[in-house]
């Protein structure tokens, strides 16, 4: 008993001999997240002061503001568009999720576990257009989704930007991970394909796909170059697009803040709901 | 095996509706890049074919050359920029037990808001009655027009984009970091190593493909950089923030030369079909 009392105790005072002050080092590193983490979340916060602020009165960083107000957030709530931008931003959203999460999860369990001929040069060629920059298609990818009477409706913002790569690849490699005898005993069982799909592959992929959907909202949520071009009113404008328009007709900047503040809710949601998981999911899958 | 002979047809149907996706809204406009460069594409839609003149046109336009100066000097100081703070911060949150969590949240909560969302923020933060000059005027400072002076519209830009995304490399490093062996740290602590040492000769050498990654994706970023110029500068001042793709932008979606615009994307797609080489020469195997 004595000696496996002394051994952990030794090995621990070895531990704390070599290297010397080690507590101040602890004060430094805390000390410097927390500067680090105020600089981070300082903009929020100033955000979120100004957005509060009454509008035409001296606010942060001249002083503090006197009192506070919500008449900010519900003016731009009720700010011509602004329904309707967000409205559009979760379509936008929504539909790519259900459409993506369905469509790279079928092309992943084909590419993971089927035969078909061409397979290797389409999965090649899905992998070359991960290199192609977004941007640089954009001339052409207008000119086509406007030509066909695309520009300014839902099918022309959305339609174009579920061809995701990432996506197909992400499900495919997570497929490949699962025991073939699963596929191979159901059909022996005599369940069609669409019922393996649906009732294996899916129930199986569960952990990836809610990753990869909350990726998708968050990337279509924040989208700005492709909703700028195609959008041409507020039928299909969505929010990000809109907060710059907005920016031309309102020039205080406590409006300005709340629109931004608004804007970003439904991110810092799924932020504080799925913070650990997001966070572990990242390295895990290379998203971004 | 056995039932993998039935497998062509369904493989194919599962792949079907991204394939098609991709066909349309990937490949197409791919190939379609290429050869509306070559054309004098106008609003319109008539072109004409007009050779390589588009070319000739680029090589001899000072905005272009200017914009990719531009774009390769954000490139210089954004890169380095993002890659020391997330390096810093992810050795910081690696050497801290208690509250790493709420730390890690922190400096990872920009990452989930939009580009436009960080740029209006920071439009006003760069305010002459902004945050800084704010804090400035307090130390009795004189202020700075961040977005009116050329030599400092650029760095201001990239500490925006620093600011918005170096969670995620941050993240991507820690995971590294955390796959390194205590032991080896341990080894070396009890021979005597200090703690420069040890980062530089264990740490370091054992982080290079996460650091590389990041090197890659952030580079990648720096040249996709567009959402925070559009909201802040518009490109100015006198075009000291038109990157490559605020030049697509502007050739295709303000003068309507589509053909032209293309030529424009064509640079980018080399540019960044480049560095994706190197990537997938060095890393091609394992990271993501």
């Amino acid at each position: 008993m004595t000696l496996t009392a002394t051994r952990p105790a030794a090995a621990r005072s070895d531990r704390r001999a070599a290297p010397p002050r080690r507590r101040g080092g602890k004060w430094a590193l805390y000390t410097l997240l927390s500067v680090i983490s105020l600089l981070t979340l300082g903009p929020f916060i100033a955000m979120i002061i100004v957005a509060l602020s009454p509008r035409g009165e001296p606010t942060v960083p001249a002083q503090w503001p006197d009192s506070l107000t919500f008449d900010n957030i519900t003016q731009v709530l009720n700010a011509s568009g602004f329904a309707e931008w967000t409205l559009n931003s979760f379509v936008y959203s929504a539909v790519s999720v259900v459409v993506i999460l369905l469509t790279s999860s079928m092309a992943g369990y084909a590419f993971a576990k089927k035969r078909f001929p061409g397979r290797d040069t389409m999965l090649w060629t899905f992998l070359a257009t991960m290199m192609v920059p977004f941007q640089a298609t954009l001339i052409p990818l207008y000119v086509l989704v406007s030509d066909f009477g695309g520009a300014d409706t839902f099918w022309g913002l959305i339609v174009p930007t579920l061809a995701n790569s990432q996506a197909v690849f992400l499900m495919r490699q997570f497929i490949l991970g699962l025991p073939d005898e699963l596929f191979d005993a159901a059909k022996v069982d005599g369940a069609s394909e669409l019922r393996v799909y649906w009732t294996i592959v899916v129930p199986l992929t569960k952990p990836i796909l809610a990753t990869l959907g909350v990726f998708v909202f968050l990337w279509h949520w924040n989208d700005f170059l492709w909703p700028l071009v195609i959008s041409q009113s507020d039928a299909t404008r969505t929010l990000t697009v809109g907060l710059t328009v907005l920016k031309t007709e309102e020039l205080q900047w406590a409006t300005l803040m709340s629109s931004a503040a608004v804007s970003a809710v439904p991110c810092l949601l799924v932020f504080f709901l799925l913070q650990r998981y997001l966070v572990n999911s990242i390295a895990m899958t290379g998203l971004k | 095996m056995r039932h993998r002979l039935r497998d062509p047809i369904t493989g194919l149907l599962f792949v079907l509706p991204m394939l098609v996706l991709f066909l349309i809204f990937k490949i197409f406009p791919t190939l379609g890049v290429a050869g509306m460069s070559l054309t004098n594409w106008n609003i319109g839609g008539e072109w004409d074919f007009v050779g390589a003149d588009n070319y000739a046109r680029l090589v001899n336009d000072a905005n272009f050359w200017s914009s990719l100066r531009v774009t390769l000097v954000y490139a210089a100081i954004y890169v380095p920029l993002v890659v020391l703070v997330s390096l810093a911060t992810a050795l910081l949150l690696n050497s801290v037990v208690f509250l790493r969590g709420l730390f890690r949240g922190i400096l990872f909560l920009p990452y989930v808001t939009s580009f436009v969302f960080a740029g209006l923020i920071w439009r006003w933060i760069y305010e002459f009655d902004g945050l800084v000059n704010g804090v400035l005027a307090k130390l009795d400072l004189a202020p700075v027009a961040f977005m009116e002076r050329s030599e400092l519209v650029l760095p201001a830009l990239a500490l925006v984009s620093c600011w918005k995304g170096f969670g995620y490399s941050m993240l991507i490093l820690l995971a590294g970091l955390k796959a390194i062996p205590g032991s080896y740290l341990e080894a070396a602590r009890v021979d005597g190593a200090g703690p420069w040492q040890r980062f530089r000769s264990i740490t370091l050498p054992l982080l290079k493909p996460a650091l590389f990654f990041v090197l890659v994706i952030e580079t990648i970023a720096s040249f996709q950089v567009f959402d925070t110029i559009y909201v802040m500068t518009g490109g100015g001042p006198a075009k000291a923030s038109y990157t490559l793709i605020y030049g697509i932008f502007e050739r295709g979606f303000r003068f309507w030369e589509f053909g032209y615009a293309a030529t424009w994307g064509m640079v980018l797609f080399a540019v960044i079909l480049i560095i994706s080489l190197i990537q997938r020469r060095f890393v091609g195997r394992g990271n993501t």
